[in-house]
């Protein structure tokens, strides 16, 4: 019993964090709270269900491609439409929730409002010391880590992911340093639209497929992240994964949405205590 | 265009509905009247340089507050809608120390979290709710013995509203408070500084903008006669948004001209219901990028550039 709780927690938060890398990212770097995230999850969705589902296109290209068109839109959208409002808080919101509402009316108008699932590629399960696994939630969870320890890798040891450091810890000081800060940004939220796009996409058989499917992981980032701290990677992960854990453990003992309120009541105790999150730095 | 004219243009369009003389009309003008005063609470919170999704969960919780104290409990209608807006001023007056210690960010998330949880114990808690299926049967209201029953009668109750908050508002903008919290929001350690409570300021503003909210949505559930958690979810937040933006957050005329025009869309676009939130979308893009300070520019020249 306790073992699948965690076991279940543990694959839930997975994708929680890599939803809430890429929030925490774009946060970090640009200052933006991105409220249109859940909905780049919805279009690598949308793409493995038009690659996977319809035309057949073996499941993990289809996975990279729904990330890969994520990131493109994501980059796109940050040049023509982040870029003027760079350093404004409140306009940046709004522009990202602006961007969030048009991308949901134009899978409604495209998809029509009827949920849509696709064939699952993995089925069966296995057993891990008492607890049962689904084989497709444990394909999700590897995957998830595969994806983390890239990104991880990417930013510890690349030039691209030096930078992105540099220009979260002070814009103007790196780009004395050289870092041209525009061509970050574009990198920061193509980067972050494409961990949302694959974790998406990863989860597209799992759950069903509609314009509003990016709300609850939407959700369930931000509670990560204000957990977790803004701006902080080993927060959202350590949030994402006491999110996921409290939520399995919750919900088996009691019903999911009283899970969910207890998650929010977790929030408030942290940001009570420890404004800044549970890593978080101080930003102002 | 002088702001005298612009009165004069309002006050026509609000008796425009008795011209018209339809149903339908007064229906619309009707939710104009309501959500006017709910967008007037958000651009309180927005002139302390703080977005709150929470608005809408204080008008559903007044909504639901008003209707079950009217169904279950009895209580006279006006008594029932103070007392709804008192609840959920005192659901603010709760929550707002915690929120409200942190500007910008963390504030939007955890209103938004706090909107979406509050819209969860709705759905769920059908028991006392009525969950999805709805809460049936709120009675109509009535005042001195005199019952309101047409949507005429409820478009004038609505409007008296309007009134009201708006001269609130206003006298807040025009009045010292007005001037500590535009200071608040442009430089908190200057103003701190010179003896400005910040928190006490913004908690005062928080609740007294959550009863503003609560009285609109009590007096939408008696009009309407039926509860459901969607009208009051994270879609009315962006209406609101909406509203402030195209209006302009400056002054209380920008929310009150952004409900005017943003409230009659959705019945303009009936049938294509699947364009309103692209149209919204795309207006908030246009707005941010070339007109930043809203409608209200037009009328008003800013008094001092930013």
């Amino acid at each position: 019993m306790i073992e699948q709780m965690i076991v279940n927690g543990v694959l839930a938060g997975l994708i929680y964090v890599i939803m809430a890398f890429g929030f925490t990212l774009i946060f970090g770097i640009m200052r933006i709270v991105n409220f249109a995230h859940g909905e780049f999850y919805m279009i690598g969705a949308m793409v493995v269900l038009l690659l996977f589902g319809r035309l057949g296109v073996p499941f993990f290209l289809a996975v990279a491609a729904g990330g890969f068109v994520s990131a493109a839109l994501g980059g796109v959208i940050e040049r023509v439409l982040f870029r003027p409002l760079v350093g404004e808080e409140m306009p940046g919101m709004i522009m990202s929730l602006a961007i969030g509402i048009i991308l949901q009316s134009l899978a409604l108008i495209a998809l029509g409002p009827a949920e849509q699932t696709v064939a699952r590629p993995f089925s069966g399960t296995w057993t891990l010391v008492d607890a049962v696994l689904p084989w497709d939630r444990t394909v999700v969870a590897l995957s998830a880590l595969v994806i983390l320890g890239l990104f991880y890798l990417f930013l510890k040891f690349s030039r691209l992911g030096l930078a992105m450091q540099a220009v979260a810890q002070d814009r103007e000081t790196s780009s004395l340093m050289g870092v041209e800060s525009g061509m970050i940004y574009t990198a920061a939220f193509g980067i972050a639209c494409l961990l949302a796009g694959l974790a998406g996409g990863l989860m597209a058989p799992v759950y069903t497929i509609g314009p509003y499917m990016g709300e609850q992981p939407m959700l369930k980032a931000f509670v990560v992240v204000i957990l977790g701290g803004l701006g902080s990677l080993p927060g959202a992960v350590l949030g994402g994964l006491l999110i996921g854990l409290s939520e399995s453990v919750l919900s088996t003992q009691l019903d999911s949405t009283l899970a969910l309120i207890a998650s929010f009541a977790i929030v408030l105790l942290v940001v009570l205590t420890r404004p800044t999150g549970l890593m978080g730095r101080n930003v102002r | 265009m002088k702001p005298i004219l612009v009165f004069v243009v309002i006050a026509a369009l609000a008796l425009l509905p008795w011209a018209l003389d339809t149903r339908y009309v007064f229906h619309i003008a009707t939710m104009i009247a309501i959500m006017i005063p709910l967008a007037l609470s958000m651009n309180l919170m927005l002139k302390l340089g703080q977005l709150s999704i929470a608005h809408p969960a204080f008008m559903g919780i007044g909504a639901y507050g008003t209707a079950l104290l009217t169904m279950r409990l009895g209580c006279p209608p006006v008594l029932a809608l103070l007392s709804g807006a008192l609840f959920a001023t005192v659901i603010a007056g709760i929550f707002g120390p915690v929120f409200l210690r942190i500007k910008g960010v963390y504030f939007v998330l955890l209103t938004y979290a706090f909107g979406e949880i509050i819209n969860l114990i709705f759905q769920e808690w059908t028991g006392l709710f009525g969950g999805n299926s709805g809460l049936y049967g709120v009675p109509k209201f009535s005042i001195f013995g005199l019952r309101l029953t047409a949507v005429q009668d409820y478009y004038v109750l609505a409007l008296i509203f309007v009134v009201a908050s708006y001269a609130a508002m206003r006298a807040i903008e025009r009045s010292d408070i007005g001037a500590m919290f535009e200071s608040l929001n442009e430089d908190e350690m200057l103003s701190r500084s010179i003896g400005a409570n910040a928190l006490s300021w913004r908690i005062a503003a928080f609740s007294f903008s959550a009863f503003v909210a609560g009285i609109s949505g009590g007096i939408y559930a008696f009009y309407i006669g039926f509860l459901s958690p969607d009208p009051f979810g994270f879609r009315l937040s962006v209406d609101l948004v909406v509203m402030n933006a195209i209006g302009g957050v400056s002054s209380v005329l920008g929310p009150l001209l952004g409900a005017i025009l943003v409230v009659p869309l959705p019945e303009i676009l009936r049938g294509a219901h699947e364009y309103q939130l692209l149209i919204y979308g795309v207006c908030l893009i246009v707005f941010l990028l070339f007109m930043r300070q809203g409608l209200v520019s037009l009328i008003q020249p800013r008094r001092k550039p930013a």
